[in-house]
């Protein structure tokens, strides 16, 4: 029998990925019995062949996890992501309301202040970004241990209506010929700044996770 | 008896493994063993998704093992069948025997 070769590392962008699904409990199994496993393929039957095979294991056990986190929780997962939808709404909605005031009270004055008009409007995007990525923050922490499944739910979410706003605006546009108005495309955006807090908040507490002293020995579950 | 009290079919499978493994069950026995006796592809995901549900049922337990270095340092999570999954796997078993009786073509399933 040959020998393991551990210098051979698997994909770091799958473990990286395995990484943000697996909840504490299998924070430690999963990736070691993936690498265990990608070292006695790379050995047995070459790289590229436990390359391969550790990218296909990722993507099932990353579906597996996912649908696991909802199972185990399910009425508490849709809380999460209606209670994260409803928050980006009215977060979404709070730059508009504010340039709108500012805009009502100096309206006088604005054609004045044109550039600075324009600046405040180009900033309004930055503003939704900054909601979206907020709102994935919110929705992780509330998550407990299923910060990516959650804000990947709620992302999907705006994606699907993004898609129907999508295919709903072209056939208007098919029908009456009229200049599509595409400015909403930049809501495109959102999802990945959902996507981001949630990796911004898994990110940190698997880092908190490291930091805590590994348990020694064997552990009752 | 209510319908809960039987085992999906995966279930009844990861703890058939976890009997024939005994103290040597962990992820990657597990899924090899499955794999090599059922001739089906498994991913580590679907038997730690189903061992965790098994675990909270109650039947099967778990322990965190020494980390070794073939797995970058990371602990093995062997599991272990409790009474009540032994119970729960006769149970299914029962019912499974049962209901192939007298079907000719699957006599020697059980």
């Amino acid at each position: 029998m040959m020998s393991q070769d551990f210098s051979v590392q698997p994909p770091r962008i799958a473990t990286w990925l395995i990484g943000l699904f697996t909840s504490d409990n299998e924070a430690e199994a999963i990736p070691g019995d993936l690498l265990e496993e990608f070292s006695h393929l790379a050995s047995k039957a070459g790289v590229a062949i436990a390359r391969r095979w550790y990218w296909r294991q990722t993507g099932k056990t990353i579906t597996h996890l996912a649908g696991g986190a909802f199972r185990g929780a399910p009425w508490f997962m849709a809380a999460v992501v209606v209670g994260g939808f409803l928050l980006h709404g009215f977060l979404h909605a709070l730059p508009d309301k504010v340039l709108s005031e500012v805009t009502n009270r100096y309206l006088a004055f604005w054609s004045s202040h044109f550039q600075a008009y324009m600046w405040v409007l180009n900033g309004m995007m930055i503003a939704h970004l900054m909601a979206s990525l907020l709102v994935g923050c919110m929705v992780a922490l509330a998550a407990k241990g299923r910060e990516m499944v959650a804000t990947v739910t709620l992302a999907l979410v705006y994606c699907g209506m993004g898609g129907v706003a999508v295919v709903g605006a072209a056939l208007v546009w098919v029908a009456t010929h009229r200049p599509m108005n595409v400015a909403w495309l930049l809501a495109c955006w959102d999802p990945f700044a959902i996507i981001m807090g949630g990796l911004i908040v898994r990110t940190r507490r698997a880092q908190g996770r490291v930091c805590l002293p590994k348990p020694l020995g064997t552990t009752g579950v | 008896m209510s319908g809960r009290d039987y085992l999906g079919e995966f279930e009844h499978i990861i703890l058939l493994a976890l009997l024939r493994l005994d103290d040597r069950a962990y992820g990657v026995t597990v899924r090899q063993e499955i794999e090599f006796r059922t001739k089906r592809e498994v991913s580590i995901g679907a038997v730690y998704a189903t061992l965790d549900r098994l675990e909270t049922k109650g039947y099967v337990k778990s322990r965190l093992g020494e980390p070794t270095p073939e797995r970058g340092g990371r602990s093995k999570r062997f599991f272990q069948v409790t009474a009540k999954g032994v119970t729960a796997v006769s149970r299914t078993h029962r019912a499974l025997r049962s209901m192939t009786e007298g079907l000719g073509l699957v006599r020697s399933y059980v």
